[in-house]
């Protein structure tokens, strides 16, 4: 599991709001699906959680399988894999002092149990997706 | 060399979703690539030192297969994405 945390500068309302609804602007611009750094990112109250180019082409990211504002989050993610190999994030938002720590869970669910760990048998069909991710974040 | 800088060249991406169907020799990989022998020669030992390739005597010529253990560097894109993510995200916040 990647356990990650960052103690933000605001209420966990805006915490909240600035990761779903502003995803665009703090997600790594070179690990974008579409390629296009100006793409729209969006986690969505009723599940989707998808990105659009700024040229339309849409891509899905992920579901949202728990929105419970201001308090968590929990997505079914598929960067780095794909749809048939969803890994979860599960992001919390929680008072700390005058600020929000939001922590990040990143963990391999049942169908990504393989890919996480080494040697993946079914790691073949996630391939382009993953060489593509990877290249561009390399460069 | 890192798997990540190996995978920041278009050829070696190309080199190795070939090689994900199937095993090849140095010469039958050249001949699918409008790039020299030399030249492909030179990638795949960048693949290799890697990881990301691993090879095998075979008469005359290596063949070249994928290694799949190479690519558990899922987990460290993650990581390494969740980093820059949160780092990004605090600023925004000060804003």
């Amino acid at each position: 599991m990647i356990e990650k945390s960052v103690l933000l500068a605001c209420v966990p309302e805006r915490a909240f709001t600035l990761f779903t609804e502003r995803a665009s602007d703090w997600w790594p611009a070179p690990l974008r699906h579409t390629g296009d750094e100006r793409s729209e990112i969006r986690m969505l109250a009723g599940g989707r959680f998808w990105e659009r180019a700024t040229d339309g082409r849409e891509v899905e990211l992920g579901r949202v399988t728990a929105w419970e504002p201001p308090a968590r989050l929990i997505l079914d993610f598929y960067p780095g894999t794909d749809e048939q190999h969803p890994t979860e994030v599960i992001v919390s938002f929680a008072d700390e002092g005058p600020g929000t720590r939001v922590s990040v869970e990143h963990r391999p669910k049942t169908e990504s149990a393989e890919l996480w760990a080494d040697g993946a048998p079914r790691f073949a069909r996630s391939w382009d997706l993953v060489l593509d991710a990877l290249g561009e974040a390399a460069t | 060399m890192h798997a990540l800088d190996a995978l920041g060249n278009p050829v070696r991406r190309d080199i190795l979703r070939t090689l994900r169907t199937s095993p090849l020799a140095v010469g039958e990989l050249a001949a699918r690539f409008p790039v020299s022998r030399p030249a492909i020669s030179r990638h795949l030992r960048v693949l290799e030192d890697a990881g990301l390739v691993e090879h095998r005597a075979q008469g005359a010529s290596s063949v070249y297969a994928v290694r799949v253990q190479g690519f558990a560097s899922v987990r460290d894109f993650l990581d390494e994405f969740w980093e820059t993510a949160l780092s990004r995200l605090e600023e925004l916040a000060k804003e």
